[in-house]
């Protein structure tokens, strides 16, 4: 009892939520008073809804930099999965599976995909040592050019009925699916680091890979389940991004890259690797939705909205170096 | 407050300098005089580098007040103590590896003709400060080229082209060889002459006997007492310096050889550091491994654990020859390695003392099941070991980077704590930690030893060496150039083979 009262502290040590979670509240408070319908319930469901997609993707975001590194390439690896996946649904409809049995196609599709851009990304940056800026920045391109080009540029129509309705429309206890997906991966990440020898291992070489070397800690493959695991949680929260537009789109992924990452780094995780935690980007994901639906209510230009979005990555790295200098 | 003599130079009065929680220099009063050779005199972290920086203006002081020619400077900067005249030669040189040593030498300062360089100047002038230096190096080779001698006389040169009133100089013959030592003391004695003061870092026993005037001792940030160099005996400066009498610093390890453990057979490492090196360690035994800075004998005890690729030669543990050691095959063989750098190699940093402690043990039963970690059981097993090593702070959930040198080393030694180890290879393990921490490290070594496991001990603390080893093995230029034991572990005889060619300045090992 009094050790979980201990871990539900550390979530807010300073860095770890705690500055996060007050940028939420204060977010929350300027747009409550300027924008009337900010706090109704309807608008309140939509921001959790939509969140739960951008924890997703700053949960995978957050894993790989914990082994300090990062990807790039998470969203057209997310627009690659929504095409392949629609398109093995559609194609499984076409042959008279039952929607359930499509449905399955497309998701076990989709992390599969996920599973292989990640360990690409993984097998150059832990066993080729390349960096990981080259290595997604490139994987980047290359998801892009495949989702376009197995697509033809179109969307993917046709898919199982089922799909929207359970993914996105569905609830569970009266809550959405999206919401309880994030939950239930940000509760498994949180086991996974906190818990495993693999989350343990994560942190240690995150932190100093040599001396996780000199420790006996298999680096390498840790280092490339960090990116396979983060391109499957990628996949997942593709799925249900999917689901919701109900079609498949090749440039779904479009923000997520800037967006994941500037969420993980409001949150907490650090570029330098070794720290974050699975709760740090849930701080990151509502503070930059909140952030992007009070600017959408106030017409604010998405253009601008851009803009804001980089200057608030900047001031948060800057705070972090700051944090680290004293 | 005491009248400034008329011929100190340069004061420090009460001086103090933190860097965040760590108190580097606490209340020092230091005072140079013109003409004298003052040697600062400490072990690593004593405080003899932060008080020299304060003095060259590299950082400003936290507390206290510094004098130059009895006017107090408020604001130093490495401007100001150039404009002043005093000029520094620290361990870390200030070169542009790119540029040639006429430019080196002139950086920042060259003389200009219409706003272009003038490289002509440069060259003449460059030539003019090294022959009046007596050095004999070319003015137009790129400094990346030069030896580390080399290099340290180029820096030399920078520091001494325009006549400084005070010279720093911070262990300036680590890397000289005789001859160059030779040449920069006939210069320290010329600039003594001419009355510039010289604060000179040193711990080499013979050279502050060849120069100091007077002497400084510094330990744990403090100023324990400045004395005449005529009036004091080496024996009596290094009790100051420790603390201590130097019989209680070491434990007396009773030397109970068993099996052998661990041999290698003419090994020899990639990069040429190290050639046809052979050993045998036993159960019950401390094998020194001594040699001047870059003899191999790091790198050799690193490819011992697998951290150097090795060329040629076998590695034999228990009978077993391992073919392409990794660190996690030597962990599981029960060796462990703790590394010279320890923040660089061995610590996670922002990570905490649980987890630095225990992750050499992380897959081992007691501490995992399956994929899980059994935390209650490595909380047990780290709170008992940061009882056993007096781990300061006792909270295990504190980050490593808030500790101290010592209590980071006894981190890494927890390591070897956590799983069952028997063969314990130490790479400098007291470098850079105070005394208290040292007693603790060398009273864990003679119960590792006493328990029956056998220790590899590579240090460039000779003092260290001689009492702790049963057995030491000298290296030079990478090989394997004596042994020695009983009655021939001794200070002359291990110098003697530290310096194997030719006669040589009896400086103590780096």
């Amino acid at each position: 009892m009094l050790e979980l009262a201990a871990r539900s502290r550390n979530i807010f040590k300073p860095g770890q939520g705690k500055t996060p979670a007050l940028l939420v509240l204060m977010l929350v408070a300027l747009f409550s008073v300027t924008q009337s319908n900010f706090l109704s319930t309807g608008n309140i469901s939509n921001v959790a809804i939509q969140s739960s997609y951008l924890i997703i993707f700053a949960l995978a975001q957050t894993y790989v930099m914990i082994v300090r590194g990062f990807d790039l390439s998470i969203g057209s690896t997310v627009s690659l999965i929504s095409v392949a996946s629609s398109m093995a649904m559609s194609h499984a409809l076409g042959l008279g599976f039952s929607p359930a049995m499509a449905i399955s196609s497309g998701v076990i599709t989709g992390i599969a995909i996920g599973l292989v851009v990640g360990l690409i990304n993984g097998v150059f940056v832990a066993v080729f040592r390349l960096n990981p800026f080259i290595v997604t920045l490139a994987t980047m391109n290359i998801c892009l050019g495949l989702a376009s080009s197995i697509s033809n540029g179109f969307q993917i129509f046709n898919l199982p009925d089922g799909l929207n309705a359970t993914f996105y429309q569905g609830s569970i206890l009266g809550i959405p699916v999206p919401v309880v997906a994030a939950f239930v991966l940000v509760g498994l990440i949180h086991v996974v680091l906190t818990q495993m020898k693999i989350g343990r291992s994560s942190y240690i070489l995150g932190a100093n890979p040599q001396a996780a070397f000199v420790a006996g800690i298999p680096v390498t493959s840790y280092l490339l389940l960090a990116y396979a695991l983060c391109s499957a949680l990628a996949a997942c929260g593709a799925i249900l991004l999917t689901a919701r537009t109900g079609s498949g789109e090749p440039n779904l992924g479009g923000n997520l890259m800037l967006e994941s990452i500037a969420a993980a780094v409001v949150g907490g995780a650090s570029l330098r690797g070794g720290s974050g935690s699975a709760f740090t980007p849930v701080f990151g994901a509502v503070f930059i939705t909140i952030l992007s639906n009070g600017m959408n209510l106030s017409r604010i230009d998405g253009y601008i909205q851009q803009m804001i979005l980089g200057a608030i990555i900047i001031c948060t790295a800057f705070g972090e170096y700051k944090g680290r200098g004293s | 407050m005491s009248t400034v003599p008329s011929t100190c130079i340069l004061e420090t009065r009460s001086i103090g300098k933190r860097f965040d929680a760590t108190i580097a220099l606490q209340d020092v009063d230091f005072d140079l005089k013109s003409g004298e050779v003052h040697v600062l005199f400490g072990e690593n972290g004593a405080g003899k580098s932060t008080l020299i920086n304060l003095m060259a203006g590299t950082f400003g002081a936290t507390k206290g007040e510094l004098y130059f020619n009895g006017e107090q400077i408020h604001h130093s900067t490495p401007a100001v103590a150039r404009h002043l005249g005093i000029s520094a030669v620290f361990q870390e040189f200030s070169l542009v590896p790119q540029l040639t040593v006429a430019e080196n030498i002139f950086l920042g300062r060259e003389p200009a003709r219409y706003g272009f360089i003038d490289g002509l100047k440069i060259d003449a002038g460059a030539r003019r400060i090294l022959k009046a230096l007596d050095f004999s190096i070319d003015t137009t080779r790129i400094v990346g080229d030069l030896s580390r001698a080399e290099q340290q006389m180029v820096e030399i040169a920078k520091a001494l082209l325009i006549e400084p009133r005070v010279l720093i100089l911070d262990e300036p013959t680590a890397s000289l060889t005789e001859a160059e030592t030779e040449i920069l003391f006939r210069n320290i004695a010329r600039l003594k002459a001419a009355g510039v003061g010289i604060i000179y870092v040193s711990h080499r026993m013979p050279e502050i006997r060849a120069l100091a005037d007077r002497i400084t001792v510094l330990r744990d940030g403090r100023k324990i007492a400045t004395v005449d160099a005529s009036r004091v005996s080496d024996d009596e400066l290094v009790a100051l310096m420790v603390g201590r009498q130097m019989d209680q610093l070491f434990p007396n390890v009773p030397c109970r050889p068993g099996r052998v453990r661990l041999s290698a057979h003419n090994l020899s490492i990639a990069q040429g550091d190290v050639r046809d090196a052979s050993i045998t360690l036993r159960a019950g035994e401390i094998v020194g491994v001594g040699g001047l800075v870059g003899c191999g004998k790091s790198e050799f005890v690193r490819a011992l654990f697998g951290l150097e690729p090795l060329l040629a030669g076998d590695i034999i543990i228990d009978g077993q020859t391992i073919d392409n050691p990794t660190p996690a095959d030597m962990l599981a063989r029960k060796v462990c390695y703790f590394p010279a750098d320890r923040n660089a190699e061995g610590l996670a940093l922002p990570r905490n003392i649980i987890e630095n402690s225990s992750v050499t043990a992380i897959s081992t039963e007691t501490l995992s099941r399956g994929p899980f970690l059994r935390k209650a059981s490595e909380r047990r097993m780290v709170d008992r070991i940061i009882e056993q090593l007096t781990i300061k702070p006792r909270q295990g959930g504190e980050r490593v980077s808030s500790l101290s040198g010592g209590n980071r080393q006894k981190v890494m030694l927890a390591r070897g704590l956590v799983r069952p180890t028997e063969i314990f290879l130490f790479d400098e393990p007291t470098v850079g930690i105070d005394v208290g921490a040292k007693l603790d490290v060398y009273k864990t070594i003679g119960n590792l030893v006493e328990a029956g496991h056998a220790v590899l001990l590579v240090s460039s603390d000779l003092t260290e060496l001689l009492h702790l080893s049963h057995r030491m093995i000298v290296f030079k230029g990478g090989r394997i150039v004596g042994e020695l034991e009983g009655a021939r572990l001794n200070e002359n005889e291990a110098l003697s083979l530290f310096f194997a060619d030719g006669p040589v300045l009896k400086a103590a090992a780096e």
